[in-house]
């Protein structure tokens, strides 16, 4: 997904580090859908975190006389075709979304914002490289790109991590280097430079923080699409391997295979994916209500 | 008023989610426990021809998972050019069509181009006699010629030449023509299955013009079948046209038979419901079920299971599984009873290589494979030590998602292996190709989900090309002097009982070495429209994949 | 502007090389190569025959005189065979491309039709229930995989309706509504994604806008409420709404894909994912750098219709 071209926070700049945490908590207050979707992040990553606590049974051990069997009390997500309890892999399955998420998200986010520090700062030449070697791999669709790599890398949960990175930096960069390019033009650093900070000061003290705000945003929404591009890898056979309990593969390939035999091998691993997505989502466009200085202006 | 406008679509949408919701929870909580069954298919696994005389017209339909990527049977063995090609082209002999047969498993062989074949005393040279008046297909450049034993001459020398039958053809030494309805070919080696060999659904006889003319065979596919091919749009359909010149008078029934390219199986499932499609293939009884509730008078064939052309191949020219011991243990700690009963619910079989018809009667049951074959895990282990691992070892396994059930049996065994001998084996599912490649260049280590060709029905095809230590296609890499001695034995034996006994001993030490792990399998059912007739799968192939040819007695009664 | 536009189009020219780099790169490092694919079922391919194709293919000349092969066959736009299939690479594009237009656009009319007057609707009556029930139905869309939508939809058209759009795709020239038929459903299925991220970026920006200064004068000045919002409200909320649309693109046509492989539909999208599976070079090389090209230039006029929209933005 190409983020906008022209950020629409690249108008004023935050006042020098104040009050964010005061203003998303304002924003929370007054927003339950932020509440609602906050609460299903730490959902989530709770549910991630005590996973061996909480999974009533080995997701990975398998009792093929029960499988395909319907929700019961004894198995309250049903069975999978060789008898796996669904909920303990569906509760296993946030480890990996969390960390497919984490990973794809967090390379493609570090990676892009330094890309887009650099080329925004600087900008001459160096921008001019960089950012047409962005737009080249921009240029060609994310998921045919994410397929490509992940064969050259060879299937695995973690290659198609490192793919969706890969996908998500142009982007990324981009979106930083507007950030960075319209905080340069801010009085503090104009002064900045004339005192003759140097550039990593003023990086860290007068960009960065103009640049979070927006980095943060996009990240948590492209936290869920990165959960989505990894079940269509696994739809296309190239994504996580079996037997591991991620979403994208239960949804995509037994949630799909036995849909009208056992239709709870797809209703719950993509009650989880949506519940997941949109839990991210609605947080990023609280940040974006928070966070978003055009729309702060008015408040 | 646009804000009614726009809040109509909202209703819309929150009705369309929450009516979903309902749905999914209606059929969660409908869902039943399936039992786990062992009792055997209630669906018959022949379906005899119709004793009403056949109606002529109409048009078949088919939604394919296959779309044929090349059209030259030169270079390809795959089904979805032989789903069609088998009706456009003729071979020498054929096995018994659908409204000829006695059952599923009638191996009987009927005479195509040829009427009738014999071999010298030595089994080295076979004569065919053709059949007079056959004619190619009234298109250029052939414009109805009529077909000649030169034509079937060129054919085989180009087989030879190059490309996936070469192996086969390379075992004729020389042919002749001495009149335009004789074949002569004299081979290299005597092999009494030699007409079994050329009635492979692949022995295509193809156009000596249209190869002459355009270089390939990948542009134009004309032949001497009782079907045109009228239309080729990759990825769309395959229209095939009835042939009014067809030597076989009066035959096709059937005007047009259309094959839709619909690679998505849940798609492939709606078009038969909708009645787009006069028949499909379904894997398992549950599937069937729930094609029965929504469509009551629908024909089931359960395909009938002769073997199973999937096994755990191990690379067992190299340790560890050059150790026979090693082999053993790792049959014996995989519990394929429970596969059956659980995965394939009952209907399927326990596995193995050979067709059970060519040396009895009845199939094989868990007691004929021998002690290597049963669910012996304390057995296993100690075997396991014995041959140097008692902590087990660690090894990969790739594989292809060919069916769904696959992946399940590929991780009972993972499971089976860890839990009784410590074996850890990682798995990689991979894409067709990269499986493919890997797979028959035959230099991976450690394990695959191997497989023997799908299309083969003769016995030399399912022994001595696949087991020969000097066999090109011998994926499993068998390496066997026994093995090596018996099946050329094989193919020198005449006599039918002694061919039993001799393909008895074959499968025998396969079973005692080893030399493939046969996996549990399902051949599955054919699911029909009550309109269907004659369209029955015959001699051990699905006649919408390479067992096509019999689509030429099939009608439809609408 | 005459120069800027000269300016980005000059540009493109790197831009597109390094794609088509990139792509060929990465295509030749795939494990597997396109002979295996052909050879995939044969079982049986001496080293002889294998080397003979290889020689015939070029796939055995040095990578640096592929690429350039492969270079001059673009430019001269005679983009050469399929490995795979031996057909010409024009004739599949051809039959291919307009599939997956059609696709894309209907996509795109549904997705537009559904969200802008939700996102209106949303931002006009903000943190109301309302504005809730549009936000989480849109993002649910987000967060349906298409696969599972378009199972779900053609499965319970087969059982419910007894009917699903016939398979076998016909052209639009040939028969418009069966041709519509076939591509309602699909076209619907990823319209319903493409309107999720639309709405949400029609919703932000027409509040953005009604918080403008001249938008609240407007309203002083005692205008009908409607009029304001649709006048104002609309016209520049369309800039970001067209800068979705020009990023959604690019997910567009990669998204084809899987609706297309479900509805067994002969678009590009499908035609270059088997093509990666099966490593055909040329037809994966030349369908995407024909996609970047296209969303090299899509991009552009969406940076244009800025132009057009906003008076306030001038390029130099």
């Amino acid at each position: 997904m190409a983020i906008a071209r022209t950020s629409t926070f690249a108008g004023e700049p935050v006042a020098e580090g104040h009050g964010w945490l005061g203003e998303l908590v304002t924003a929370l207050r007054r927003n339950p859908l932020g509440v609602a979707s906050a609460g299903i992040i730490v959902l989530l990553a709770l549910t991630a975190t005590f996973a061996d606590v909480v999974a009533p049974y080995d997701p990975l051990a398998p009792h093929p006389e029960i499988r395909l069997s319907a929700p019961s009390r004894a198995h309250p997500f049903g069975t999978d075709d060789i008898g796996r309890d669904v909920l303990s892999r569906v509760i296993y399955g946030s480890r990996i979304s969390l960390w497919v998420g984490l990973l794809a998200v967090g390379i493609g986010t570090i990676v892009g914002m330094l890309i887009g520090l650099v080329s925004g700062y600087w900008e001459g030449r160096l921008d001019m490289m960089l950012q047409r070697i962005m737009d080249a791999i921009q240029a060609i669709p994310g998921l045919l790109l994410a397929l490509a790599i992940v064969s050259v890398l060879r299937p695995s949960t973690t290659h198609a991590m490192i793919a969706i990175a890969i996908v998500i930096i142009p982007g990324n960069s981009r979106i930083v280097r507007g950030a960075v390019m319209s905080a340069k033009q801010n009085r503090y650093v104009e002064a900045a430079r004339a005192m003759g900070c140097r550039h990593l000061r003023i990086i860290v003290r007068h960009i960065l923080p103009n640049v979070t705000a927006p980095i943060l945003i996009i990240a948590s929404i492209w936290f869920g699409n990165a959960i989505l591009i990894e079940a269509s890898l696994s739809f296309l056979g190239v994504g996580t391997q079996p037997p591991e309990p991620s979403w994208g593969l239960m949804l995509s390939t037994t949630g799909r295979a036995f849909f009208e035999q056992a239709p709870w091998l797809a209703v719950f691993p993509g009650l989880a994916i949506s519940l997941a997505v949109l839990g991210f989502n609605l947080f990023g466009d609280t940040l974006r209500d928070a966070w978003d200085p055009k729309l702060r202006r008015s408040g | 008023m646009p804000a009614d406008r726009g809040s109509n679509r909202r209703e819309f949408m929150k009705a369309a989610s929450w009516g979903s919701l309902a749905v999914t929870a209606g059929m969660v909580a409908t869902g039943r426990t399936p039992a786990f069954a062992a009792a055997p298919s209630k669906y018959p696994d022949w379906i005899p021809a119709s004793p009403k005389p056949p109606k002529r017209g109409g048009t078949l339909t088919r939604a394919s998972a296959w779309d044929p990527p090349v059209i030259d049977p030169r270079l390809t063995q795959s089904v979805g050019l032989y789903q069609f090609a088998g009706l456009t082209s003729n071979r020498l002999v054929r096995y018994a069509f659908t409204d000829e047969a006695t059952g599923p498993s009638d191996l009987t062989l009927k005479g195509d181009l040829a009427e009738s074949w014999a071999a010298s005393s030595d089994h080295r040279v076979w004569t065919f006699k053709l059949r007079q008046g056959v004619k190619w297909q009234n298109l250029p450049p052939l414009n109805g010629r009529e077909l000649t034993a030169a034509d079937i001459k060129y054919c085989f020398e180009q087989y030879a030449k190059e490309g996936v039958q070469a192996f086969t053809f390379q075992e004729i030494e020389g042919m002749e023509t001495p009149d335009k309805h004789t074949l002569r070919v004299h081979l290299k080696t005597p092999n009494t299955l030699f007409p079994q060999n050329v009635a492979e659904p692949v022995t295509l006889i193809f156009a000596r013009e249209v190869l002459e003319e355009d270089g390939d065979l990948k542009k134009r596919l004309i032949g001497t079948g009782p079907y045109i091919l009228k239309e080729h749009t990759r990825k769309v359909r395959v229209v095939l046209q009835r042939n009014p010149d067809y030597w076989d008078k009066g035959r096709p029934y059937v005007d047009e038979y259309v094959i839709l390219s619909t690679p998505d199986a849940a798609t492939r499932l709606a078009a038969f419901r909708t009645g787009q499609a006069d028949f499909i293939w379904v894997a398992s009884p549950s599937e069937v079920e729930t094609i029965i509730k929504t469509n009551p008078a629908t024909v089931v064939q359960a395909y009938h299971n002769t073997l199973a052309p999937f096994g755990l191949a191990l690379a067992q020219d190299r340790a560890p599984f050059n150790d026979v011991r090693v082999r053993r243990a790792v049959s014996m700690a995989i519990d394929r009873q429970k596969m059956v009963d659980t995965v394939f619910e009952g209907h399927g079989i326990l596995g193995w290589g050979v067709p059970y018809i060519y040396y009895q009667d009845t199939p094989p049951t868990a007691k004929d494979l021998g002690p290597w074959w049963q669910y012996r895990p304390a057995d296993a282990k100690k075997l396991l030590a014995e041959a140097g691992h008692p902590n087990g070892f660690e090894t990969t396994l790739f594989y292809y998602e060919y069916f769904p059930q696959m992946t399940s049996e590929v991780q009972l065994v993972q499971h089976d292996l860890k839990k009784n001998l410590n074996i850890n084996v990682k798995i990689t599912k991979l894409d067709y190709t990269t499986y493919y490649g890997r797979y028959v260049e035959s230099k991976w280590d450690g394990m695959s989900w191997g497989f023997q060709s799908g299309h083969a029905v003769g016995l030399d095809e399912r022994t001595y090309m696949y087991m020969h230590s000097r066999s090109t296609k011998n994926f499993f890499r068998v390496n066997d002097p026994v093995i090596d001695e018996l099946t050329t034995k094989l193919r020198r034996t005449p006599d039918k009982a002694e061919q039993r006994l001799i393909a008895k001993k074959i499968v025998d030490r396969e079973y005692d070495q080893v030399l493939r792990m046969w996996m549990p399998y399902d051949n599955g059912f054919l699911v029909f429209q009550p309109h269907a007739r004659n369209m029955a799968a015959v001699a051990m192939r699905r006649t919408d994949g390479y067992g096509s040819p019999s689509l030429a007695r099939a009608w439809m009664e609408k | 502007m005459y120069k800027y536009v000269l300016r980005r189009l000059l540009l493109a020219v790197p831009v597109l090389l390094l794609s088509s780099l990139i792509v060929f790169g990465l295509m030749r490092v795939m494990p597997g190569d396109a002979l295996t694919a052909l050879m995939a079922e044969s079982g049986n391919v001496g080293e002889k025959e294998l080397a003979k194709l290889r020689r015939d293919l070029q796939l055995d000349r040095p990578y640096v005189e592929q690429y350039a092969l492969w270079l001059w066959q673009m430019v001269s736009f005679r983009p050469g065979d399929s490995i795979f299939t031996g057909e010409p690479i024009a004739t599949s594009l051809k039959k291919s491309i307009p599939v997956t237009l059609e696709l894309a656009t209907l996509a795109l009319i549904l997705g537009l039709v559904i969200a802008v007057p939700i996102g209106m609707l949303s931002a006009t009556r903000q943190n109301t229930p309302a504005d809730y029930a549009g936000r989480v139905v849109a993002v649910s869309g987000l967060s349906l995989p298409d696969f599972w939508l378009g199972t779900l939809v053609i499965t319970f058209a087969a059982i419910w309706f007894r009917w699903i759009p016939s398979i076998g795709y016909v052209s639009f020239w040939e028969s418009p509504t069966k041709n519509l038929q076939q591509f309602l459903l699909p076209a619907a299925v990823l319209g319903f994604r493409l309107s999720a991220a639309t709405m949400r970026m029609t919703r932000s920006t027409v509040l953005e806008v009604l918080r403008e200064d001249y938008v609240r004068t407007a309203r002083a000045k005692g205008l009908e409420g409607r009029i304001v919002v649709y006048k104002h409200a609309l016209k520049n909320a369309l800039i970001p709404v067209v800068t979705i649309v020009g990023g959604q693109l690019g997910t567009l046509l990669a998204g084809t894909v899987i609706v297309e492989t479900i509805f067994a539909l002969p678009g590009m999208g499908r035609l270059t994912v088997e093509a990666i599976l099966f490593r055909d070079y040329p037809v994966v090389q030349t369908n995407v750098m024909l996609v970047a090209g296209a969303l090299v230039s899509l991009n552009l006029m969406v940076d244009l219709m800025y132009a057009w929209l906003d008076p306030r933005i001038r390029y130099h």
